[in-house]
């Protein structure tokens, strides 16, 4: 049976009060006593101007208690789909990063990563992690990364993709020197839509949840264009971005447009030594939750072809989200899935470790 | 790459294109018979490229002889080649005068013809 590792595993709860015992005391005050954005146990953040009308989670799984949501994860996607390997990639506690303290941000997201170390890691050997930082906070997301980085179980660094400004940004250059410096792929994910995050959709918020949610690739683009631009992969060649449920479709264009203009203004970023579309091949992946899905295949495939996709896409289920991407319906070229369900993941991630049965096929 | 002498040498014709008075960062932009070529001065030394950019056939002697910024690390600007460069009139991919080459592309290369300077005139090898 070919392995699976799935780049994208959310291990979610039913109150944030389970970061409390994590969680810096000079903070614990804030989120026991201060002001919440929801009933008691809501991750404290700044909310989007939209709401999903339906709620964004699978309305087939409910789990009630903190048991039940690695139960019903274990029944209905690391089971039921044989997954070898599972990335947790959090919930809500990416959404530290639409707070303007970013010192109580960066103490949520601590206590979020030693409560997944401590609560999720244990419970199955088949999960890996995204330790999660504040990135308005680069200093201390650098000392977090530091911190943990060597974790044997942490895979990666993660963020939102709404943000304060675009990743490739010198602000940021402080996380991507920690990342480099521990070995670890810097992740963005669909989210923090809000607070000090800039709007995510180029015109402003859109009406509807539904066309939100379809142009929320918005943003990736900017991280795309200004990770390759700030010469991010010059500066640190051991460097991978991974884009997560941020689209794939578009990634081909865009690098065609970025191509374009460099050749004419390659005097703006001196720096650069080769195209954009050549940096993103060898230190972009994309995961590839939500694949599109045109009404002929094909169509979608060339595109594909386009970005290299064989080389530089990586399975995600989303997992339990409205907008699941179920192992078995993935629409992508036959000879591709040894690679995209799990031979990227594997040389991407590379402290993963796959089990004696998959090492001897 | 062919030298000056051997594109003399092969240059089926040659034309007189204006007095050698032009100085570093000039241009001049000639017609033979229909063909647009622009004549460079760089340092002292003549040059000439044909006016089609190999990008899109625009006219890439139309753009500003110029200098650029010379390859760096991040966040520094180091201009540099001043005079030694055509930025094409269109898309604003830049070249070496002197040898045609693009900066962006090492596969893209401007096509160049030899120029002397004979008795105070500068002749035009093509």
């Amino acid at each position: 049976m070919m392995p699976i590792i799935d780049c994208d595993v959310h291990n979610d709860w039913s109150t944030a009060e389970v970061l409390l015992p994590y969680l810096d005391p000079a903070f614990r005050d804030y989120f026991i006593r201060g002001e919440q954005p929801g009933p008691p146990g809501a991750f404290p953040h700044a909310h989007r101007p939209w709401l999903h009308p339906e709620d964004f989670r699978r309305h087939d799984i409910q789990p009630k208690t903190e048991d039940e949501h690695y139960q019903f994860m274990k029944d209905h996607l690391l089971d039921k789909h044989n997954i070898t390997v599972g990335i947790l990639t959090g919930e809500e506690a990416l959404e530290a990063s639409t707070l303007a303290n970013r010192y109580y941000a960066t103490a949520l997201t601590r206590a979020y990563n030693e409560f997944m170390i401590n609560e999720w890691l244990p419970r199955d050997d088949r999960f890996y992690a995204s330790m999660i930082i504040a990135p308005q906070d680069p200093e201390g997301a650098a000392a977090e990364i530091r911190r943990l980085g060597s974790h044997p179980r942490i895979v990666q660094v993660l963020m939102s993709h709404g943000s304060y400004r675009p990743y490739g940004d010198p602000f940021y250059h402080p996380i991507w020197e920690a990342c480099s410096e521990m070995g670890l792929p810097l992740a963005i994910h669909l989210g923090g839509q809000g607070g000090i995050n800039y709007s995510p959709i180029g015109s402003g918020p859109m009406t509807f949840y539904w066309t939100t949610h379809a142009l929320l690739c918005q943003p990736a683009m900017s991280h795309l264009a200004s990770s390759i631009a700030h010469g991010v992969f010059e500066k640190w060649p051991n460097m991978k971005l991974i884009m997560i449920e941020c689209g794939v479709a578009w990634v081909p264009p865009i690098l065609w447009r970025l191509d374009a203009n460099y050749k004419a203004l390659r005097k703006e970023t001196p720096w650069l030594k080769r195209l954009p579309s050549e940096y993103a091949r060898d230190h972009v992946r994309v995961t590839t939750q939500p694949l599109e899905q045109p009404k002929n295949p094909e169509w979608l495939h060339s595109t594909l072809e386009a970005m290299d996709g064989k080389n530089t896409l990586m399975f995600a289920s989303d997992y339990p989200h409205w907008d699941f991407d179920d192992p078995t319906q993935l629409g992508i070229p036959k000879d591709w899935r040894d690679n995209v369900f799990w031979k990227n993941a594997l040389e991407t991630y590379t402290k993963i470790k796959m089990p004696a049965s998959v090492a001897a096929d | 790459m062919i030298s000056k002498a051997d594109k003399v040498k092969r240059a089926k014709k040659h034309f007189n294109v204006g007095s050698a008075d032009m100085s570093h960062g000039e241009k001049r932009i000639i017609d033979i018979d229909g063909k647009r070529i622009g004549i460079f001065n760089v340092h002292g030394e003549y040059y000439a490229l044909h006016d089609r950019c190999p990008h899109m056939a625009g006219s890439l002697c139309g753009g500003p002889v110029t200098g650029t910024a010379l390859e760096s690390s991040h966040g520094e600007f180091v201009y540099g080649k001043e005079g030694e460069l055509i930025r094409c009139g269109w898309h604003g991919w830049e070249f070496e005068i002197a040898t045609g080459q693009c900066l962006v592309d090492q596969r893209t290369r401007a096509k160049t013809y030899a120029v002397t300077v004979e008795e105070d005139a500068l002749v035009l090898h093509i």
